[in-house]
């Protein structure tokens, strides 16, 4: 048992702390601290603001940033700050929720294809290409269409706007290791196919896979904003980044700021996400794994 | 240097010297309900853009007032049993090719219609026939007193029946031959139409009759996008917007060189609500959702203060609107409270109402455009006030009317644009169930007034006293609650253009762009 497991427990262990190491360097050290801010203030948004972020106040609409609204307020009188707060919520939740879905479903899939190779591999891999030969926004787009707008809606779109590339980071991933001296070790020990599958393989792809998942979710942020800015992903009165975007566009003039908050956020969070991830694939050392698949 | 300035001068000249050519050339930016229109055929088409209005003539046209007044017809007379009509035509008349306008023109243009979507506006007519060349007699099947109407909607417009029945589907998209102001020179689908002045036009409407356009060329670009829109024609890249929304009001108002042009509008939005609908089948709940309903607090804060709280379901400048007080539906948030208690709904501890330990939580759709989404979210907190949830769905705009007919709706923010009381039939008729009747209203009673008021009149005083009596009944089924009358707003660039002031006609079409002039 002991002989069969020469690395199983190493990469975990990394994966532990390189969360932690990559705050060590100055861009995975202010991106992380940018997220973590981000994460806290969405998670304490009730007792940040004074405002709710629902009840609209129509004499008090269009007014520019003050001390009582540091980013002003809507075309509804609503404070602009706490919507973003929340709009956090929704946009980091969405997202990440998604994304967690996806990866693990895509790691599933992927693993098996690679490993069990034949028939299966190839079935697998056509629906995979197949979506792959889509941009993730059309077939978001279409999917949303079928089950109807909404943040169900917006969900499952980014899970499976997203599942063929970590199907596809997974495989390739099992399919150079499969041939390893410690798999054939582990075979040769009579371990099962689930067993080095789940205890030898997977463990060993998980840092590329997990640094690609971070890296997607900034992309799956900027898709979820997207779908919120067409007014597809949550609804009204519950606050999206895009949909706040949205709404605002067409008050340019009126009140740019209604626009410019959001889209800021918009825009350092994925920034920050993209630098976190960076910093991550750097401490981990598979920035070539990653890139090659 | 010097040779720099001398170029630059040099170009400003030549410049200058094209001046005079390119003055008489308009950009106008149509209407964002226009944009997208795939066809100037007024015989076939759903959508038509202001570019129909130029290009064709109608029989008759109407006033500020929404009178009757001669465009291609000089004057008309109705048989006092309302079974024919006659036409004097206006003599010399030509189409854009050349052929000549006469009452044959007529008799073969109206069979046209026969099995298209427009067929019904002229259904109740039997058969035309010409009395001499500028004379034409309409034999009716039944009396019409909403025939002068019909005549004067951009679907009565008359093109040249011998050219479409050659061209068949490309008429209308590459080429449309008509008697009006400007011919068709170009046209792009979702881009934008080019029209060039047809000088020999002289029958034109009022003030402006016996010359042509003033203008040379008349570009009408298609812009969705408002702040783009704005943006071209704050920068000089358009002259005129023909519909400014109110949110850019502001804006157009504090730019020196533009100036507003406000015209009574011709379209009301509304909450059509879904009578089959549980909780909605039950008409107490229908009016506590439509008193609910502040339409000051939206006219003030989503249009700024531009426009008229509706009360009824007809604009204001149509006489079928004045219905008597009591079946107005204008906010009252105490009569709305007392109708959902009587309903058996009662607040609970989160000021939601319930009834059997269900809450009284419904669907509110709405389409993505942004002014729309605005509203409803402006009606949603409105709703919640008198203790009802709403959901708010949004679609697109172009998939909802599909939406509408699953019937699955409860509540919807919509809006029409038609000015006349027929428009009643059209979204609750009994027999246009799902769409357009998305309120999915059938009433017997309601059923019987609407065939009084469609065609039981032989006047224009009978029918207009059936439609107000058609009018009250639904209100009093609250199949939908009245929100707002907007008002149509040209912004344009008051350096470059002179408009009409006041315009006497009831849009900006024909007798706008004819008196239209670029200044030197």
């Amino acid at each position: 048992m002991t002989a069969a497991a020469p690395r199983p427990g190493l990469l975990p262990a990394v994966l532990r702390s390189a969360p932690v190491l990559a705050f060590t360097s100055w861009k995975g050290a202010i991106a992380g601290s940018f997220l973590l801010l981000l994460i806290l203030g969405a998670l304490l948004a009730p007792w940040l603001t004074p405002y709710e972020y629902d009840v609209q106040n129509l004499p008090g609409a269009f007014q520019p940033p003050s001390l009582a609204h540091p980013m002003g307020t809507d075309e509804f009188g609503r404070d602009l700050l706490t919507r973003i707060l929340y709009g956090a919520r929704t946009s980091l939740s969405v997202s990440g929720v998604a994304i967690a879905i996806s990866l693990f479903c895509g790691m599933v899939l992927g693993a098996s294809a690679g490993y069990l190779g034949g028939r299966f591999d190839r079935a697998v891999m056509v629906v995979v290409d197949l979506t792959w030969a889509f941009p993730e926004i059309l077939v978001a787009l279409m999917l949303v269409a079928i089950i109807g707008p909404g943040t169900t809606g917006t969900l499952v779109a980014i899970c499976v706007a997203y599942l063929a590339q970590f199907t596809r980071l997974t495989r390739a991933q099992v399919m150079s290791l499969k041939s390893e001296t410690f798999v054939e070790a582990a075979r040769g020990m009579g371990a099962s196919g689930t067993a080095i599958l789940f205890r030898h393989l997977l463990p060993n792809c998980l840092g590329p896979v997990l640094v690609a998942g971070m890296l997607a979710t900034g992309d799956a942020i900027i898709l979820e904003a997207t779908l919120g800015f067409f007014g597809l992903g949550a609804q009204p009165p519950t606050p999206s980044w895009g949909g706040m975007m949205s709404s605002g566009s067409g008050l340019l003039f009126k009140g740019p700021w209604i626009i410019l908050f959001p889209g800021l956020c918009i825009a350092l969070t994925v920034v920050a996400i993209n630098l976190f991830g960076d910093a991550l694939l750097h401490k981990l050392d598979i920035r070539e794994r990653v890139r090659s698949a | 240097m010097k040779t720099i300035r001398s170029l630059l001068l040099g170009t400003a000249l030549a410049g200058g010297a094209l001046l005079p050519a390119q003055a008489q050339d308009v950009t106008v930016v149509m209407s964002q309900n226009e944009v997208g229109a795939t066809s100037y055929n007024p015989i076939t088409a759903q959508l038509l853009s202001v570019g129909a209005w130029l290009i064709y003539d109608r029989l008759v046209a109407k006033d500020e007032k929404l009178q009757y007044v001669p465009q291609l017809a000089e004057s008309w007379e109705e048989a006092p049993d309302g079974m024919s009509w006659t036409f004097k035509l206006k003599p010399g008349v030509t189409f854009h090719n050349g052929t000549p306008f006469t009452a044959q023109t007529v008799v073969d243009w109206l069979p046209l219609y026969k099995g298209t979507e427009n067929e019904y506006l002229f259904d109740a007519i039997d058969h035309a026939e010409a009395v001499s060349d500028t004379e034409v007699r309409f034999v009716m099947k039944r009396p019409e007193p909403n025939l002068l109407y019909n005549l004067s909607t951009v679907y009565g417009s008359i093109p040249d029946p011998a050219v479409f029945a050659e061209l068949g589907e490309d008429f209308g998209v590459v080429e449309a031959v008509g008697t009006g102001p400007f011919k068709l020179e170009s046209f792009e689908i979702g881009n934008q139409t080019v029209l060039v002045r047809n000088d020999d036009y002289a029958w034109g409407p009022g003030a402006a009759t016996g010359r042509p356009a003033k203008i040379e060329t008349l570009t009408l670009r298609e812009i969705a996008e408002a702040s783009t829109a704005f943006l071209e024609l704050k920068t000089g890249g358009v002259d005129m917007l023909m519909n400014v929304p109110t949110d850019f009001v502001g804006e157009v108002t504090g730019t020196d060189n533009l100036k507003l042009l406000e015209l009574p509008g011709t379209d009301l939005i509304y909450m059509p609500i879904n009578v089959t609908k549980p909780p909605f089948d039950d008409v107490k709940v229908r009016e506590g959702v439509a008193f609910a309903i502040n339409q000051q607090e939206i006219v003030d804060a989503v249009f700024d203060g531009r426009g008229k709280a509706a009360d009824g379901f007809l604009i204001s400048a149509l006489p079928e609107s004045q219905t008597a007080p009591e079946f107005r539906i204008s906010y009252d948030p105490d009569r709305a409270n007392a109708a959902l208690e009587a309903a058996g709904w009662v607040k609970g501890a989160d000021g939601i109402r319930e009834k059997d330990g269900q809450r009284l939580s419904v669907t509110l759709w709405t389409q993505s455009d942004s002014i729309f989404r605005r509203l409803s979210e402006v009606v949603q907190a409105q709703l919640k006030a008198v203790g009802v949830e709403a959901e708010i769905l949004t679609f697109d705009s172009a998939a909802i009317r599909d939406q509408y007919k699953t019937g699955e709706q409860q509540l919807a923010v919509r809006t029409y644009l038609w000015d006349n009381a027929d428009i009643l039939e059209w979204f609750f008729g009994g027999d246009r169930l799902y769409y357009p009747n998305i309120s999915m209203l059938n009433d017997p009673k309601a059923e019987e007034l609407k065939a009084a008021a469609m065609t039981g009149a032989k006047t224009a005083a009978e029918r207009e006293a059936n439609f107000i009596a058609y009018h009250q009944y639904i209100n009093s089924l609250y199949p939908y609650a009245p929100i707002y009358e907007p008002v149509q707003l040209i912004g344009y660039n008051a350096e470059r253009l002179s408009l009409p002031e006041p315009l006497q006609a009831a849009r900006f079409n024909t007798l706008g762009f004819l008196e239209l002039d670029v200044k030197e």
